[in-house]
């Protein structure tokens, strides 16, 4: 993959913990992710899933190594910047969708736009384009607590690509759902990754959602353990590796 | 199952101590406000009859003439009355010294001839060190001094101590001292004693006394003794009991009292809300609580008896500590309130430590905890009725629909109408207690409209946050509207913090205007000349002779020499003002509120009708053409009503007449103010130093401008309202930091809210510019509300209790440099406090605010 062609790219990543000994949560790691590639990343709990995730959309700050997204190093940017850069070119998914449950579907959707400092009206027509892609233009009035999970994690995924990033990040975004709740969720993010063509980074625990992606990463130890990138070795890596 | 709910609320106050802080301080300063006013009022009360107990020594009847001197002669019938066993002579004046810092001097006039039994104790041979009795006596210079007096401006026996008479400065040598003991302490122990002859000499008061004091023959019933000599003696006279004479000194500050009283129960309503507020705060903060323990199975109503418990015993805390830091703002009080009494009635009290009064202690205390158990009663409420699974996930949704339903706002509505019709339609007698209980029923349709209020506010700001601020602003104003609960309650402490300020605001800024629009229409000279830096003394007078003279220097135009006495009129007293009536009358058109001015005048100037104050009129219902009897010591004067004047110097009443018809029934010809009027082109400011070297060398006189007069008054007012300003002041702290908790609060619970907003991008700044922009409209709305709640509240100070209090009637002035001051200042505090606590998120880690790690 050439470096022009890499949306995400890390160099000798690392994130340190250190209490009384240095622990290290990521472990030098080089990664490169192409220009709408979905690559899920698995491994066991504290294995640095979620640190990966955080440092890639800026959260949070690398103890050493880089980080490249579209060709910007983050790791050198101040928190501001950061932050732009995130508002800019990453979407979130979390598993707990972490929507603010006293604004409506409708708001909570628009609400990047807004940051924006776009006109609440435009911020409001997009965000409704967006339920209604994800089906929920007629919930766009409903709080969190007046929709089901599944209903909240699509309004997640709206809120996530209103502003059409070109890299998404969803940290379990089934794992609190049922089944049949989930398997919607990831339909949903496959349509919209055939769509958009953005570039999909997903933790999962989940072999079936891990399947549904072309990449694959397995994380031991703060680092890589296994990285396929072809479909066929998954099942392989799959049952190998966890 | 309460004792571990009580572990819960106890681990709860340690992790907030900010909040815990800030409610038992909202609970103990309303206490502390309330108890230090009463203990103070009582302290000064005490020290006032003191001074007149130690003054009268054992006399168990004193005759006076109000302020007016009794004629020596009376003595002799005094003396004559059967029962009467000692009759002493008395001379009191307050008076200047020319020592540095020119202390006042109480000076006591008394036949030290005799062995003054009477005073035995305080002023008799036990009481005092003479060293040559009789030159003390025979000498007309004579002055004895108490201890600490002398020794503090270092006086010994022979010196010359230099006084301001009515006939100039004269130097008294010092022949004796009073002994640390008895009346030594009185008026701060600045008091001397002079022979009777040698003070009616020197105070022009040959042939007349101030009171006669009566030791009754221990055989006699002093009632029957006081029978016999109020018949022997003018009706002008009265004829009263030493402890009466303390009740009318009571009665002289009870208007001080009062307001300060209603004052207090204002700030104690703010700290009701106060508590109000850190409840419902708390009650939102727990939500998430609330759920769990409503889901392992505590019922709805132990919530609200473990929220009842918290705010009992903060209550019981709070009271505690508000009790002890009353009964120490009770010194400071007392103080103020002494001073008061001092330089606007004229009282000299003797200096005491306050009394701790166990009943005054309960009340208060008792007041903090139900006031502390009223105020959580509705948070408690909510609390248990929190759904447990609308609790857990911390959604302020369903008590929305409720706190903004238009049911409550119908009936907030209600309460206002009906509290300001009531207001204004109840009489007057039906008590202050009662019009104020009114005003409550508006503050809390105020309360009850709030929601709205804040939701309207929030609109009306909406346009502009959004024009000025952009997203942030309008997103600032969705989390207000988002939030109607807490931004109510926080609202609410601010509104009524505020409406404090400005209804007293008001009513000072209308008072003020009453007193200036009075001197322009009653002492509207250019030049007035006082004997006093008070205007007025009780004791200290010009002679007409000075008057003559002052009035006949080149440049003067007219001079009116105005006489103010206190005199008994029915229980009470009444204020008798004695001046030029024909030239007031002309110096000042449109003059009578009441009565043709053409007849008033004729009928005055020939001494055939009075006017009387509007206060008088309101007090005693009495108007043009009713009948007025004033009992002087010549026998009863009676007299129509002629004309009501706006008149606002006292608040017990006054009754004016011609100055001619005052001497010739009170024989009293001195002269408490002159009021010059200088030729076209004479300098009202070069004529004040003329003045001056016309009366060098004799007492000082006080010499004001118009303008001057007006500061002067309006530093009287100030000075009044010392006790009320510190109120004022105590009300803003306590509304700014009900705003500052609920910030520190709003923000800690919104720490993941935060959080979500930072990882979807939003920069720091506009976090914290959203969390400030919040601040600022609850401040708006706060301040918005605060001067409509103000308004309904200054009518009440303003038009009802003004009235009931003074019989003033005053006209409403919008205080709008109040409003204008305190603005800012609140939007300060604000956006200082929303800094802090924005700055205080913002350290928190984005991953650890939304709990992604």
């Amino acid at each position: 993959m050439t470096e022009s062609n890499s949306v995400v790219r890390l160099e000798k990543l690392a994130k340190a913990y250190t209490d009384g000994q240095t622990f290290y949560a990521l472990n030098h790691i080089d990664l490169e992710i192409g220009r709408g590639e979905r690559v899920a990343i698995m491994g066991p709990s504290g294995a640095g899933k979620s640190t990966m995730l955080n440092l890639i959309c800026g959260l949070d700050v690398p103890t050493s190594g880089r980080v490249f997204i579209e060709g910007t190093d983050i790791s050198q940017l101040s928190d501001d910047l950061r932050t732009r850069l995130r508002r800019e070119k990453v979407g979130m998914i979390f598993q707990s969708f972490n929507l603010l449950p006293t604004l409506s579907a409708l708001e909570n959707v628009s609400l990047p736009l807004r940051l924006r400092n776009r006109s609440r009206r435009e911020a409001e027509r997009r965000a409704r384009e967006m339920l209604e892609r994800v089906g929920l233009h007629r919930q766009a009035t409903h709080r969190p607590d007046e929709m089901s999970g599944g209903e909240c994690q699509r309004v997640a995924i709206a809120r996530a690509l209103i502003f059409d990033p070109p890299v998404l990040l969803a940290d379990e975004p089934t794992g609190n759902l049922d089944s049949a709740s989930g398997e919607g969720v990831l339909q949903l993010l496959n349509e919209l990754h055939r769509e958009l063509n953005n570039t999909i980074l997903l933790v999962t625990h989940d072999r079936l959602t891990a399947e549904s992606c072309e990449r694959m990463l397995i994380l031991r130890d703060g680092r890589v353990a296994e990285d396929s990138a072809h479909p066929s070795t998954i099942e392989s890596v799959l049952t190998e590796s966890l | 199952m309460m004792t571990a709910l009580a572990f819960v609320t106890f681990r709860q106050w340690g992790q907030h101590k900010l909040r815990l802080f800030l409610t038992l301080a909202g609970i103990a300063l309303g206490v502390a406000v309330f108890f230090a006013v009463r203990t103070a009022n009582t302290t000064l009360i005490s020290s006032l009859a003191t001074t007149v107990e130690k003054l009268a020594g054992h006399a168990t009847l004193q005759v006076s003439a109000g302020e007016a001197s009794l004629p020596q002669e009376v003595l002799a019938s005094v003396r004559q009355t059967s029962g009467v066993h000692l009759a002493e002579p008395v001379i009191e004046k307050v008076v200047e010294t020319a020592l540095p810092d020119g202390p006042n001097l109480l000076v006591m006039g008394m036949d030290t001839g005799s062995d003054l039994k009477l005073y035995e104790g305080e002023f008799d041979q036990s009481s005092l060190e003479i060293s040559n009795p009789l030159a003390f006596t025979e000498r007309p210079d004579s002055i004895a001094l108490s201890r600490p007096f002398a020794d503090h401006y270092g006086l010994k026996d022979g010196d010359r101590i230099p006084i301001y008479t009515p006939r100039g400065r004269q130097d008294f040598t010092v022949r004796g001292f009073f002994r640390t003991t008895g009346a030594s302490v009185v008026f701060g122990g600045n008091i001397a004693l002079m022979d009777i002859h040698a003070a009616q000499a020197a105070f022009d008061r040959v042939g007349k006394l101030d009171r006669i004091d009566i030791m009754t023959d221990p055989a006699a019933n002093v009632g029957e003794v006081q029978q016999s000599l109020r018949a022997r003696l003018p009706a002008g006279f009265e004829v009263a009991k030493p402890d009466r004479r303390g009740e009318s000194l009571e009665k002289a500050v009870s208007a001080m009292h009062l307001s300060l009283l209603i004052m207090s129960l204002l700030a104690l309503t703010v700290g009701v809300f106060i508590i109000f507020n850190s409840l419902s705060v708390s009650v939102n903060q727990r939500w998430k609580e609330i759920g769990v323990l409503r889901s392992i199975g505590v019922e709805g109503h132990r919530v609200q008896k473990m929220f009842l418990v918290e705010a009992g015993v903060l209550g019981l805390v709070g009271s505690a500590l508000g009790v002890g830091l009353g009964f120490v703002l009770a010194g400071g009080a007392t103080k103020i309130m002494s001073n008061v009494s001092a330089s606007v009635y004229g009282l000299a009290s003797t200096p005491q430590a306050p009394a701790f009064r166990w009943d005054f202690a309960v009340i208060a205390f008792a007041i903090g905890v139900a006031c502390s158990l009223f105020a959580a009663w509705l948070p408690a409420r909510a609390a248990s009725r929190l759904s447990p699974i609308q609790a857990l996930r911390n959604i302020e949704v369903q008590q929305s629909e409720g706190v903004l339903g238009w049911s409550r706002f119908i009936l907030g509505l209600s309460f206002i109408v009906v509290g300001l019709a009531l207001s204004v339609f109840s009489p007057p007698g039906v008590g202050l207690m009662v019009h104020f209980t009114f005003s409550l029923m508006v503050q809390f349709g105020m309360i009850l409209l709030l929601p709205k209020f804040v939701v309207w506010g929030t609109r009306i700001l909406r346009p502009l946050m959004s024009w000025q601020f952009g997203a942030e602003g309008q997103m600032a104003m969705d989390a207000v509207v988002r939030m109607p609960r807490r931004t109510s309650a926080t609202v609410g402490s601010l509104m009524l913090g505020l409406s404090f300020v400005f209804s007293v605001g008001a009513f000072i800024h209308s008072h003020k205007n009453s007193l200036d629009r009075m001197l322009d229409r009653c002492i509207n000279a250019d030049l007035t000349i006082a004997t006093s830096d008070q205007i007025r003394s009780r004791t200290y007078h010009f002679s007409e002779d000075q008057e003559r003279r002052v009035g006949s220097l080149p440049g003067v135009k007219d001079t009116d020499g105005m006489r103010l006495t206190a005199v008994a009129h029915g229980n009470d007293e009444i204020m008798v003002i004695a001046r030029d009536m024909g030239l007031w009358f002309s110096n000042s058109p449109g003059l009578l509120d009441e009565g043709d001015a053409r007849s008033a005048q004729q009928q005055t100037m020939k001494g055939e009708g009075f006017l009387i104050s509007q206060n008088q009129s309101f007090r005693t219902g009495m108007h043009v053409g009713d009948q007025l009897r004033l009992e002087t010591p010549k026998g009863p004067l009676t007299r129509p009503v002629v004309g009501v004047v706006e008149f606002y110097y006292v608040e017990k009443g006054s009754v004016f007449m011609d100055r001619s018809l005052y001497k010739q029934f009170w024989g009293d010809n001195s002269v408490d103010l002159i009021l010059l009027n200088l030729d076209p082109g004479v300098d009202r400011v070069w004529f004040k130093g003329e003045i001056n070297r016309a009366m060098a060398g004799e007492q000082r006189a006080f010499i004001y401008t118009n303008e001057e007069l007006k500061a002067w008054s309006s530093r009287t007012t100030d000075q009044f309202f010392t006790l009320t300003y510190l109120e004022m002041l105590i009300a803003i702290f306590v509304a700014t930091m009900g705003l500052v908790n609920m910030l520190v609060v709003s923000v800690s619970e919104r720490q993941r809210e935060l959080g979500i907003l930072r990882a979807l991008g939003g920069l720091r700044s506009q976090v914290r510019k959203i969390i400030i922009l919040e601040a600022v409209a609850i401040s708006v709305v706060g301040f918005a509300t605060g001067v409509i709640a103000g308004l309904f509240n200054a009518y009440f100070l303003v038009r009802t209790a003004a009235r009931l209090i003074a019989g003033f009637s005053l006209r409403f002035e919008f205080p709008l440099t109040v409003v204008l001051v305190t603005l800012p200042v609140v939007l300060l505090v604000a956006i200082a406090a929303a800094w802090w606590t924005a700055q205080r998120a913002m350290r928190l880690r984005v991953v650890e605010a939304i709990g992604y790690e």
